[in-house]
């Protein structure tokens, strides 16, 4: 009985498989593996971030900062007449690791020339846990002055280390090294810094930033740590980034060197920087 | 063996006599690696977004088409749009767009000129399926069978809010298509 079973049994088997071939196919998801984003900019206020643009793609940034907001509000409009710095800048994406850029500050007409590579980049699927980057820039003052060309020159080499704690909390720490290629007297050559920085999600649309500047070792005469507070406003194909900063500048070399004032003490002002990418 | 016992034998094995001719007919083509593009346009602009994992299956016996991407692996170029489409069309929560029908139009499954087919059946997104007619092309080449189809979809028929921002919202028509090269299964 058993083998007649058998026998009987092998065409329905083949009759199964007939009608399995006309189902509808098990849906399956793709595992994709690919880097996680830490920060929503390539910058974070005004230091740089492990964020990179892909490739083919331009980032095009408008930063402003303004007078101080605490002095005098109500004729300063709370520091908004007085325009203090304005950078335009240019990014783009060379490969998916590698950017590069040029932008100008008002302040001192300073060129700078940029460029930024991910050494490691934290995914998906966790087996990159951390995010790693080098950045360089070369700035120069255009402004018209008695110096030579070589005493104009800075420039700022740093490693941006950053992780995506979860999907609201992202920290990076920088070691930051700025060169002045001339200084006045008591001034230093050499700066030094371990940038902090973060962000904190607090919906698709709104984070949370900040960053500070911790100079160690000599610091120049008279200045302070930076310090700066935002918020990030992420409206598709922009990010808007509102913040107070206690220093005027937007590039970390000038934000090392040349910050007077202290945020705590209710020295800050106002300012806003634009990012808008373009798929090229 | 009693005489009911050997008449339901005698039906199964009839069935399955009829089976293997069936499923010898039920020649299937399959890809994992379809092309599935999309444009879009916002005023004064428009993007294309591509996947190359769309994955489809045709069976020639019975007609059936069925086809579905992960709309995670979609691209546009700028991963901060990627972000946006996929919380728009609440991608973890529905990760296919998928169509399942029947080719109703005259197929003739041999023959090197191309065909123009006509499938009816659901296309779902969104977890929204709605009824859908669409045109396209097959053609056997030498590795299986080419797909080519294109067709417009309205994306608040699959309740997707367009997204927008201040004066500008992407259009709500959504021009699809899918390329693929199918090989026998």
């Amino acid at each position: 009985m058993k083998d007649q079973l058998k026998f009987y049994l092998v065409p329905v088997i083949l009759l199964l498989f007939s009608m399995q071939s006309v189902a509808q196919m098990e849906r399956e998801r793709v595992n994709i593996v690919e880097p996680v984003e830490t920060f929503w900019t390539p910058t974070l206020i005004s230091q740089a971030t492990t964020e990179h643009l892909s490739a083919g793609n331009l980032n095009v940034t408008i930063m402003h900062s303004f007078g101080i907001a605490t002095t005098n509000p109500i004729q300063n409009f709370f520091g908004f007449d007085n325009v203090q710095n304005v950078r335009l800048g240019l990014d783009y994406g060379i490969t998916d690791k590698w950017s590069a850029g040029i932008g100008r500050s008002s302040l001192f007409n300073v060129v700078d020339f940029r460029t930024k590579y991910a050494l490691l980049q934290q995914n998906s699927s966790g087996s990159k846990p951390i995010s790693i980057s080098l950045k360089a820039d070369l700035g120069i003052v255009t402004q018209q002055n008695r110096q030579p060309f070589k005493d104009d020159l800075t420039t700022l080499t740093s490693a941006i280390i950053s992780k995506k704690v979860n999907e609201q909390i992202r920290l990076q720490l920088s070691p930051i090294y700025g060169y002045f290629s001339s200084v006045s007297a008591d001034n230093q050559t050499h700066l030094f810094s371990i940038g902090l920085g973060s962000q904190v999600n607090i919906s698709d649309r709104f984070a949370f930033i900040a960053e500070y500047y911790p100079i160690i070792g000599e610091k120049n005469p008279n200045t302070k740590n930076t310090f700066s507070l935002g918020l990030n406003i992420l409206t598709g194909g922009h990010v808007f980034q509102l913040f107070f900063a206690s220093t005027r500048w937007h590039l970390e070399q000038y934000a090392m060197a040349q910050n007077r004032e202290q945020f705590w003490a209710g020295d800050f002002r106002f300012g806003f920087n634009v990012n808008r990418i373009f798929g090229l | 063996m009693n005489k009911s016992k050997h008449i339901l034998l005698s039906f199964l094995f009839a069935l399955g006599i009829v089976a293997v001719p069936i499923s010898g007919l039920s020649q299937s083509y399959i890809t994992k690696s379809g092309h599935v593009e999309f444009d879009s346009s916002v005023p004064l602009h428009s993007f294309t977004g591509v996947s190359d994992h769309l994955v489809g299956k045709i069976t020639l016996n019975d007609s059936i088409i069925d086809f579905y991407v992960d709309v995670n692996t979609l691209k546009t170029g700028i991963d901060k749009r990627d972000n946006d489409m996929l919380k728009t069309l609440e991608a973890q929560k529905y990760p296919f767009a998928e169509f399942y029908g029947k080719i109703v139009s005259d197929f003739k499954p041999i023959g090197e000129q191309p065909q123009k087919v006509t499938v009816e059946g659901k296309f779902s997104v969104h977890g929204v399926s709605k009824q859908t007619t669409i045109t396209g092309i097959l053609k056997k080449v030498q590795k299986g069978i080419l797909v080519e189809a294109s067709w417009t979809l309205n994306m608040t028929d699959y309740n997707i809010k367009p997204p927008g921002i201040l004066f500008y919202r992407v259009s709500e028509k959504i021009d699809v298509s899918i390329s693929a090269t199918l090989t026998p299964n």
